[in-house]
């Protein structure tokens, strides 16, 4: 119990910590940071309908989350995540173009099978590499990122450009309205109950089974694994696959849900802010829960910011960028303060 | 073959100058994931300060003081705070995109680019077709040699590697390992502003969001792919450079035949394979994630 309120009270001051910094940098940009912070929390967290925006933008990155918290915790660093998300997307819409016309049960879900299989394969080929000649996954999952941002760009200006677009910015032509699982504003009971079950199962699935154990053991002592005659490489790549899988999910929701089609990098922080979400809850399911809906808010604050508060949307970044440079940092002093507190309770 | 080796030569020396930063800061045990937001932020500073100080002396001190100040910071994150170098670095990158676009729109409003009247120093008539290239470029293979010496034949190179492969060991005779990662960093942050200068004002004369488009993770991959060393990283970077310019001729030559967004992609595929080969003949990549201490017990 100990151990968990350490490592929650280490996240919440290195949290402050990060926007201390940030309040830095925003005074030296030239902005009060006092305004800064109060549009955002309006923005994110106080003005109406708040909520709905939060889990607009927390209910994809969630998804995202809990297959960076998969990979990591069998101690692969697969960073792709936003590739893998671009890639889901593309295969998704690629489907709904080709499937067009047929009735919409039949559509979406094929379009959510297409979207899974694109990202598990493009985290499967990270992984294969990694797995079989030890390439090191972090480099190669970024440069995986690199190359799903440009075909997602040859995509949506060409197989798939929309030629009534106004040319501002690449888009594939949008999704007729029949196989679009929400409106713009992208909360629907579809995509709701796609992160229950998403959040449900793999809690099952790394709590309660063996493959849950086994990678939860890769990731702290490969070693052990092997001596339990686990094999080591079956749990990575399972790990690299299902992280992928879902990222792929991520993005057709996206897609099908409040986007309705593509454009060149859209949300570009997608994976990022996953990662983020996935090391702020320490690696939790349910953690990442609750830290999806503090960074759905803040992404939401990400539109605000520019047009009701006429600030700058990179604030967000910073914030992001901030938190990430400390969340992993670990403080003597707090451990030590939360020792001597359970000694003298004990 | 001038224009070709002109090309190559733009797009490789602000590689090599970072990833001079990565070999210094993988020697002395930190895996830098910064070098891409270090970059930017080198890139940024001196293009600002070519326009606001009309010298590009007092804009190159402004861009490595920057670098080297936000350096520490990392320094100080991951070696007294002993956060994740992985993380942290990536953090430090979105900091310095974010950091920049933020300067930008504060400075400028909502414009994309910024250009300065005037750049780094040519080189001059005397070399011909390539005197339009910046002095940068002419110092880059001064600097390789000099790292190599530095690294190599020098009490302080030999600090450095002591401090990364051996902590412990450092320690006992006396050498303190965190100094000289800080070291390191430091002189790693002064590089990347040389690289990020080089990228914005050597041939281009100006700065844009995102400009550096993960050249600073290919840095990084070079100096994986160059197993640390200063002139095999160094060849790393330039052959990616090689590949990014054949990309944007073979654009020339087949037109619309082959989507050029996909050949601008080919940087990226050479890194991938540099990653892959170097892996296939060290045999594997070593655990840089540091994984046992990402997660609490």
């Amino acid at each position: 119990m100990t151990d968990s309120l350490v490592s929650i009270a280490r996240a919440l001051v290195f949290i402050v910590v990060a926007l201390v910094l940030c309040a830095v940098i925003f005074s030296i940009a030239g902005f009060s940071a006092e305004l800064m912070f109060s549009a955002i929390l309006d923005g994110a967290f106080l003005r109406n309908g708040a909520l709905n925006h939060a889990l607009r933008w927390g209910l994809p990155l969630f998804i995202t989350a809990v297959g960076v918290a998969i990979s990591f915790r069998a101690g692969y660093f697969n960073i792709g995540a936003q590739g893998q998300f671009y890639v889901g997307a593309i295969c998704a819409a690629f489907v709904a173009e080709w499937t067009s016309g047929a009735p919409a049960f039949v559509v979406i879900p094929l379009c959510f099978l297409a979207g899974m299989i694109g990202g598990a394969l493009w985290a499967l080929w990270p992984g294969l590499l990694r797995l079989r000649s030890g390439a090191d996954e972090v480099i190669t999952t970024l440069m995986g990122n690199f190359l799903a941002g440009l075909l997602l760009v040859y995509v949506t200006s060409g197989p798939l450009k929309d030629q009534s677009g106004s040319g501002q910015q690449a888009s594939s032509r949008p999704l007729d309205a029949a196989y679009r699982i929400s409106n713009s504003l992208g909360v629907s009971p579809t995509i709701i109950a796609i992160a229950v079950i998403v959040g449900l199962s793999m809690w099952l699935l790394v709590n309660r089974t063996s493959f849950g154990m086994m990678s939860g053991l890769a990731g702290r002592n490969p070693t052990m694994v092997t001596w339990q005659g686990a094999k080591l490489w079956k749990v990575g790549l399972a790990s690299f696959i299902i992280s992928g899988a879902l990222a792929g999910l991520a993005g057709t929701i996206e897609l099908m849900g409040p986007n309705g089609r593509l454009a060149s990098g859209f949300l570009p922080a997608h994976g990022f802010t996953a990662i983020l979400i996935a090391l702020v809850a320490n690696l939790s399911i349910l953690g990442s829960a609750v830290a999806a809906l503090f960074f759905g808010g803040l992404a939401s604050a990400a539109l605000y910011l520019p047009v009701i508060a006429g600030l700058p949307s990179s604030a967000i970044d910073i914030i992001n960028a901030a938190i990430a440079l400390f969340i992993t940092a670990r403080s003597q002093l707090i451990d030590r303060i939360m020792r001597f507190r359970s000694r003298a309770n004990g | 073959m001038d224009d070709i080796i002109i090309a190559i030569l733009r797009s490789g020396t602000p590689l090599v100058y970072v990833t001079l930063a990565g070999v210094i800061a993988q020697r002395a045990g930190i895996w830098h994931l910064g070098l891409e937001g270090l970059m930017i932020a080198g890139a940024c500073a001196t293009i600002l300060g070519i326009v606001f100080t009309q010298s590009i002396v007092l804009a190159l001190l402004i861009a490595v003081g920057v670098c080297m100040v936000v350096s520490v910071l990392f320094w100080f994150v991951v070696e007294k705070l002993k956060a994740n170098q992985i993380i942290a670095g990536l953090g430090l990158t979105g900091l310095g995109l974010g950091g920049t676009t933020l300067a930008i729109e504060s400075i400028f409003g909502s414009q994309a680019a910024v250009s300065a009247p005037f750049g780094l120093p040519r080189i001059g008539p005397l070399f011909g077709s390539f005197g339009n290239l910046s002095i940068l470029v002419l110092l880059m293979p001064f600097f390789v040699l000099a790292f190599w010496v530095l690294l190599r034949r020098t009490r302080f190179g030999l600090r450095l590697a002591a401090a990364g492969e051996h902590p412990f060991a450092a320690r006992s005779v006396g050498i303190e390992p965190s100094r000289i990662r800080l070291a390191a960093l430091v002189i790693g942050g002064a590089l990347c502003a040389l690289g990020g200068a080089e990228l914005a004002a050597g041939s281009l004369q100006f700065f844009s969001q995102n400009m550096t488009a993960g050249r600073g993770f290919m840095a990084f991959a070079a100096v994986i792919f160059g197993a640390g060393h200063p002139v095999g990283a160094a060849l790393a970077a330039m052959f990616f450079a090689i590949v990014g310019a054949l990309g944007i001729r073979a654009q020339l030559v087949f037109g619309d035949r082959v989507p050029h967004d996909l050949l601008l992609g080919l940087p990226y595929i050479a890194t991938v394979i540099g990653i892959w080969m170097s892996a296939r003949l060290r045999g594997g990549a070593k655990a840089i994630s540091g994984f046992g201490e990402l997660r609490d017990n």
